[in-house]
């Protein structure tokens, strides 16, 4: 009875040692390649394997500054196209982008080669002063930027965004309808990859992070 | 004994129109909230979670504030690419459902507020029904 019970104890050792190397073996695995199969197509992010190098466009920021080509040049630049009437939208996507930077902020390569650009597709109504005050209140590091309509369609042609403005005459709060999703251009100022709606804080964060991991050396 | 019973069918008939008032307010308000905004701008937007605990559909035809020049139900909508707002004139909560207004879908549209709202006050909304059900709604604005 006592050598059954010593051969059965040893027995589930074994097999409880085989169960934590087995952990440990997929604990290595998943280190190896989780973080990279984060990157794997999914419905958040879209990247491409042939990021698309930008042609010139010329806007101003919210400080009345130059916002060309070369802005972009440097830093992971995260872009959103909206309008500052917006109420739903623009604001979501606004607040979720500054908790991504937060995230970024805080990972170990931080956020210094990071920005957020707000685009307003509506340069009537959408001043320097009132882009200052709009962008700031959400994140005191977001860009405000807006150019005429040739230079808005120029950029938004380029990433394959679409806007409309559908101002008729004698309505003050006329609506825009523009893309939803957040573009994404490396250090080389190249289309990289895009988020598609609906838009999650730490789903951009996480992505983000990888990928400029993988991307590092090669991206500037 | 036959007094106490004409007593408990006098309290039936008497709970009996609370009953049916209940049925008749039975749609709940909860997560009311207002999203702060940002310096200068005067469109705002309401969310709530409404829940239809009636066995009848339930619908909501007006929204209403002193707090704001205009309300108005609109809807997040996508089409071609692009992401705009439509007029929803009216919103059907099925019979026992929920139905959520949250970002990126059903909002209550919130044109010029008489004062500014900062996170943290209250701003009162009424939401109207069809067959005249109408609920007094506070809702918390948040950043």
């Amino acid at each position: 009875m006592e050598k059954v019970s010593l051969k059965f104890s040893i027995m589930l050792t074994a097999v409880m040692l085989a169960a934590m190397l087995a952990g440990v073996w997929l604990a290595a695995a998943y280190r190896e390649n989780g973080s990279r199969a984060i990157l794997l197509p999914d419905q958040a992010m879209t990247l491409f394997p042939a990021p698309k190098p930008l042609a010139a466009f010329a806007f101003k920021d919210h400080e009345n500054r130059v916002f060309d080509l070369s802005r972009l040049k440097g830093k992971w630049s995260f872009l959103f196209f909206g309008y500052t009437h917006c109420p739903d939208i623009c604001p979501t996507t606004l607040a979720t982008l500054a908790r991504a930077h937060e995230n970024i902020a805080k990972s170990s390569a931080g956020a210094k080669d990071v920005q957020f650009v707000f685009i307003s597709v509506d340069p009537n109504r959408d001043t320097v002063g009132k882009l200052r005050q709009y962008v700031t209140y959400f994140d005191t590091g977001f860009l405000g930027v807006t150019g005429d309509n040739a230079q808005l369609g120029n950029l938004a042609a380029q990433l394959g965004a679409v806007y409309q403005l559908a101002i008729t005459p004698g309505m003050e709060n006329y609506p825009v309808y523009h893309t939803a999703a957040v573009f994404l251009v490396d250090p080389r100022a190249r289309y990289h990859a895009v988020f598609a709606p609906p838009l999650d804080a730490e789903g951009i964060s996480r992505r983000f992070e990888v990928l400029r991991e993988l991307e590092g050396p090669k991206a500037t | 004994m036959r007094w106490r019973h004409t007593g408990f069918a006098c309290l039936i008939l008497a709970l009996a129109p609370i009953a049916a008032a209940t049925e008749e307010a039975g749609v709940s308000v909860r997560d009311a909230w207002v999203r702060e905004a940002p310096p200068g701008v005067s469109m705002m937007a309401g969310y709530m979670v409404l829940q239809n605990k009636t066995s009848r559909p339930q619908v909501l035809v007006a929204a209403r504030s002193p707090g704001f020049e205009t309300v108005m139900i609109h809807r997040t909508i996508a089409k071609e690419g692009m992401t705009g707002m439509e007029h929803a004139p009216q919103v059907e909560l099925l019979p026992k459902a929920s139905l959520v207004f949250a970002p990126g879908g059903y909002h209550l549209m919130l044109l010029n507020p008489k004062r500014t709202l900062h996170a943290g006050d209250r701003v009162d909304i009424t939401l109207e029904f069809r067959g005249g059900l109408v609920l007094a709604v506070a809702y918390a604005v948040r950043k």
